[in-house]
């Protein structure tokens, strides 16, 4: 029952990815709390989505392009995470959702050329088909969401019980190790920006405001 | 001009947030632009099945723009039909719009303002702001320029028609875009330094892990987007190989 509602969250955040408002509630930070709380541990699922949110910074659905699926690679990796506990739970999650975003892509791509097959033709018969040919690819991106979601949490929480009681580092050094990782999207971010020379001041300054922030709360 | 009503636009307005519903490599957006036409032109070509028709599958063609950016194409395209404007008209226009839409989107929303307000909300979890606090922030910021953007785009296509491109002039997005792309490299600056010193962040890690974090940052900055996928690929592989270590222990 439970992983057919995270199997649920996962298609109906999916939506929100490319067909249906794009209102960002796929971002992995809202994902991740959202997935928490069905599954009873919002702090965890903010954790999770809020470190793949920093790998995903430069990942986003533009035009034609192939990119990580977000939304159920969050939605997977805190259905892992939850699974094995700490203090391995967050890597393996984390890791699970980085391979999931993959297939999410992959099944992506596949959800847009089904699209391109049934879409009607401009020059054909009854071009008002295209209202249930709109509807229907909808329905489609659900199911589709829906069961990339389903078989990435059921094969990840079946995969992470070998593992998740043998993690060998502790919590810090766990989050030393995913904040590397995300550290490499915040370079290719400032990169995107313009680079360090043209965005030095504003990045020390921000900084400098960040260590502040640290200090006063 | 025939008179489209504040019902119809609405619907029209509503339909625009579904207009990558039927995303496909073939025509793209053209099937969700028809979507969102279709009650206008319904209204438009009432007397005139055959027109309606017409009208259709015309808008059923190749179309691709920014989806937040699209709605200015869409409400300039209702403004000609209803203007009786010429097959070919409308056509050369939807041609003429979509590269410049497309481009101006990606660079303004997905390269700059999501980011932006993602590592707003970023900041403040790590500042110790509750979750539900942070992800709020973060929809509802987000939200207000999305939403904005979209409407201001249906109301100036709607009015202006073929000259939009006036509109475009007078918010000028390139500016507007430069500015949110500052205001990114402020907050990511903001980022790091709640990582840096935050709870739980890499001064606690230890100045190996913090090493570590300095050179891929550098290594980031210098590769870009190339990195991305071995960056992923190396933090499985070593979750993977650190779990398969401890089970064998």
């Amino acid at each position: 029952m439970e992983l057919l509602q995270i199997a649920l969250v996962g298609g109906v955040l999916a939506l929100d990815g490319t067909s249906l408002g794009q209102f960002m509630v796929s971002r992995p930070l809202v994902a991740g709390v959202l997935t928490g709380w069905v599954l009873g541990d919002p702090a965890l699922g903010l954790l999770v989505g809020a470190i793949l949110e920093l790998y995903l910074l430069v990942s986003f659905p533009s035009g034609g392009a192939r990119f990580p699926e977000g939304a159920t690679a969050t939605v997977v990796a805190v259905a892992v995470a939850a699974a094995a506990g700490s203090p391995g739970g967050v890597p393996l999650g984390v890791a699970a959702g980085l391979i999931w975003g993959q297939v999410g892509g992959w099944s992506i791509s596949w959800l847009r050329r089904a699209n391109g097959r049934f879409v009607p033709e401009p020059d054909a018969e009854n071009p008002e088909r295209l209202m249930a040919a709109h509807i229907g690819a909808m329905v489609l991106d659900l199911a589709r969401g829906t069961l990339v979601t389903l078989v990435g949490a059921a094969s990840g929480r079946w995969a992470v019980q070998f593992f998740a009681g043998a993690w060998p580092l502790d919590s810090t050094d766990s989050a030393g190790l995913l904040l590397v990782g995300g550290a490499v999207s915040a370079g290719i971010f400032l990169r995107d920006l313009g680079g360090f020379r043209r965005r030095k001041f504003l990045l020390a300054a921000g900084v400098a405001l960040g260590l502040l922030g640290a200090r006063l709360l | 001009m025939a008179v489209l009503s504040r019902r119809v636009l609405a619907s029209a307005f509503a339909r625009s947030f579904l207009i990558q519903g039927s995303w496909n490599y073939r025509t793209m957006l053209g099937t969700g632009f028809a979507f969102a036409m279709l009650p206008a032109l319904r209204l438009i070509f009432k007397e005139n099945p055959v027109a309606l028709e017409a009208s259709v599958r015309r808008h059923l063609e190749h179309f691709n723009a920014h989806p937040y950016l699209s709605n200015i194409a869409l409400g300039a395209a209702l403004r000609l039909e209803a203007d009786g404007e010429s097959e070919d008209a409308v056509r050369r226009f939807k041609v003429a719009v979509r590269g410049p839409l497309g481009g101006l989107g990606d660079a303004l929303v997905w390269a700059s303002w999501l980011p932006a307000v993602s590592l707003s909300a970023l900041s403040l979890v790590w500042l110790g702001v509750p979750g539900w606090v942070a992800v709020l922030v973060f929809l509802a910021v987000y939200n207000l320029g999305h939403v904005w953007l979209r409407a201001w785009g249906f109301k100036a296509g709607l009015a202006e028609g073929m000259g939009v491109a006036r509109s475009l002039g007078r918010v000028a997005l390139a500016r507007l875009t430069e500015r949110v792309r500052a205001l990114a490299a402020l907050l990511l600056g903001v980022l790091l330094g709640t990582v840096l010193g935050g709870e739980g962040g890499l001064g606690e890690a230890g100045v190996i892990w913090g090493g570590l974090a300095a050179a891929a940052f550098v290594a980031g900055v210098l590769v870009g987007h190339r990195l991305w996928r071995p960056t992923a690929v190396t933090v499985v592989a070593t979750v993977a190989v650190l779990a398969t270590f401890g089970w064998f222990l």
